[in-house]
């Protein structure tokens, strides 16, 4: 809810994304210290946060997908794939520019997941989210399958770094910027998205679908668009990943990764930019204190070596889900938004 | 000839194989409405479970078996109890949404438990394969087929004739309705995980006899899960007979495809054959229809 004094006098004002001047100096703040990040924050922080923002446009398409639209997807690690796969082979064997891989690494990523959304016309509920494990599988079937020369096969692809204008984008500083810039244009996208005619549908699919096709819904295409719209923004976050990791194998995309991915948007809160955002930032954290921690506990109780990582990773995550499907299902953006809205009506209950 | 007969009836018997672990699935959704997720790693669990029986305490197997047998049981019982049981009458989303993460935190569990070193298993069926003329059975697989059609008919005949069996299937339909109609949702439910659990170990004495036993035999869940929706999920009976087709197809795809094509089709057909029948049936061969109302 908005604070005291603000309200919206014409349907346009309604659909502002950004309501108080409050927010938007918030906004202005922490971009500049988004773009200041890499002369004020070590290089390992910067590692952290080009991470975070890439899961963020891949959590983001999540979010639509599954959040908004009520699609369960288990396969946003295998759409990432493709794109991760499409934006490593043109840029190895084509030389195109990042400016042309990016979104055709978004696009081919978002015809398969269309491919898998097309589903829905006859199947709904938990049907779908095994159409998408199914995703999962194929993806890896056909990568290690089809002739290595065009896939890489099991060895994985190596891409040659991103160049504009003669400048090579080597480096985590200068990856930075091309991830910022990138993952600003796809949130913002993002809530032009959900604030739209499509938004609207994808929420009317979700709260009751054969309602929302009696008030003559498309409901079939509703939900192909889901998924090709959350698929195109795995795709761009793949494309990312492939452009920072500068290696892209099969068993970077598992459905464990896509598991986390929905682990980030339950903790942040079901239907809400906002929350898979904040999910991202959270469970990119626990990540890195086990991947910083786990080491020094796999001395000491030996036997498990390197598998510790993995092994607490998925306790610590599957505990989370469950918890908080448990006791928050809302997620903690839910939490915030009924503290925030009981200490704007302060001292009255309502 | 004889290779393509000997390679139908392996293919029937791991479809077979398939059919039991798609069993847990079904069983738990017919009793609760909830579609598990994290089947394979209840089938690991019931292989470590009978690992640790066997192997660690030296008990025969007359005893280590109806021990591990119950343990499972009672894994089943309080993952239920753990989670489950608060969520009832929250969506279905939510259920399966927690299966979804049991499946990684069970995972976990058992590597943080046992490591992922590769472990012997123990020689519950005799190794020697049955041969008939030319042909040749593995004697695991065989035996476990018997028990696949014993437990479907069973199962089967306890689901659509007891009265507590039509209990649960009324939950299966609407949770809301059952409890206020008087019948123990949780009950149920809890029932319905303990037998999940009890069949998934059965599963992995006939899967893992005289092999090994490494985290990475859960692959069988994922398996089993094409079995269970060409079925119908409700549907125990219609298991026998997805499992067979869907185990004959692979076995002829893996024998007579793959060396044409050189790639490994077979692993993947269980799911073309999915995605196919979720297409021009979205309720499987013997599932319900249901009618929605606004």
């Amino acid at each position: 809810m908005d604070p005291s004094g603000i309200f919206p006098t014409s349907y346009r004002s309604d659909r502002r994304i950004i309501r108080t001047r409050w927010q938007a100096l918030a906004l202005i703040l922490f971009m500049a210290l988004m773009v200041a990040a890499p002369f004020l924050a070590s290089g390992r922080i910067i590692a952290i946060l080009n991470m975070m923002m890439i899961s963020a446009v891949i959590a983001v398409g999540l979010q639509i997908c599954t959040g908004y639209a009520g699609q369960i997807n288990l396969g946003q690690a295998a759409f990432m794939g493709v794109g991760a796969y499409t934006a490593s082979i043109l840029a190895s064997k084509t030389g195109l520019t990042f400016l042309l891989t990016i979104p055709l690494a978004g696009f081919s990523a978002a015809l398969f997941g269309f491919l898998f959304g097309l589903t829905a016309a006859r199947i709904k509920g938990f049907y779908l989210a095994l159409t998408t494990i199914a995703a999962q599988f194929i993806f890896h079937f056909a990568v290690l399958n089809l002739p290595s020369s065009w896939m890489g096969g099991s060895n994985g692809i190596t891409v040659p770094p991103a160049e504009l204008f003669g400048l090579r984008f080597v480096g985590e500083t200068t990856q930075f910027y091309m991830n910022l810039t990138v993952s600003a244009i796809m949130i913002a996208g993002a809530f032009g998205i959900v604030r739209s005619r499509f938004g609207r549908a994808f929420v009317a699919v979700r709260d009751d679908d054969v309602a929302a096709g009696i008030m003559g819904i498309n409901v079939a295409a509703t939900k192909a668009n889901a998924f090709l719209i959350g698929a195109f923004y795995a795709g761009v976050g793949g494309a990312l990943w492939a452009y920072l990791i500068r290696f892209v194998g099969v068993d970077q995309f598992t459905l464990f990764n896509s598991i986390f991915f929905v682990a980030m948007i339950i903790v942040g809160g079901m239907g809400s930019i906002m929350g898979a955002l904040v999910g991202v930032f959270l469970i990119r954290i626990i990540q890195e204190v086990i991947a910083t921690v786990g080491p020094n506990i796999a001395d000491s109780v030996s036997f498990l070596g390197g598998d510790i990582v993995f092994a607490g990773m998925n306790v610590i995550l599957g505990g989370v889900i469950a918890l908080f499907m448990i006791l928050e299902p809302k997620g903690l953006m839910h939490r915030w938004n009924i503290l925030k809205s009981s200490y704007r009506i302060w001292p009255f209950p309502y | 000839m004889l290779y393509f007969i000997n390679d139908i009836i392996t293919g029937a018997l791991i479809g077979l194989l398939y059919s039991l672990v798609a069993m847990g699935f079904v069983v738990i959704y017919r009793a609760s409405k909830v579609f598990n997720f994290a089947q394979g790693e209840l089938v690991i669990i019931g292989g470590f479970i009978v690992w640790f029986t066997t192997m660690q305490l030296g008990l025969s197997l007359w005893l280590s078996i109806p021990l591990s047998l119950i343990l499972a049981g009672l894994v089943g019982y309080a993952i239920e109890r753990i989670f489950l049981t608060k969520l009832i009458g929250e969506s279905v989303f939510s259920m399966v949404m927690v299966t979804v993460g049991l499946l990684i935190l069970l995972r976990g569990l058992v590597l943080l438990l046992f490591g992922p070193a590769v472990r012997p298993f123990p020689i519950i069926f005799p190794l020697k394969p049955l041969f008939l003329g030319d042909m040749l059975i593995p004697m695991n697989l065989l035996l476990g087929g018997i028990i696949t059609i014993v437990a479907a008919v069973g199962l089967s005949w306890f689901f659509n004739r007891t009265r507590s069996g039509l209990r649960m299937t009324a939950v299966a339909e609407d949770h809301v309705v059952a409890s206020s109609m008087g019948i123990s949702v949780k009950g149920s439910i809890a029932f319905a995980w303990v037998l999940g659990a009890i069949l998934s170990t059965i599963g992995a004495m006939i899967f893992l006899s005289g092999k090994s036993l490494t985290f990475l035999a859960s692959d069988i869940g994922f398996a089993a899960l094409p079995v269970a929706l060409f079925a119908g999920l409700e549907s125990i009976g219609g298991l026998i007979l997805a499992g067979v087709i869907i185990g004959v197809a692979q076995s002829l795809t893996t024998n007579y495809l793959d060396p044409l094509i050189g790639g490994s089709l077979g692993s993947v057909v269980p799911y073309i054959i999915m995605l196919a029948i979720l297409l021009i049936r979205p309720t499987g061969l013997f599932g319900w229809r249901t009618i929605e109302r606004v």
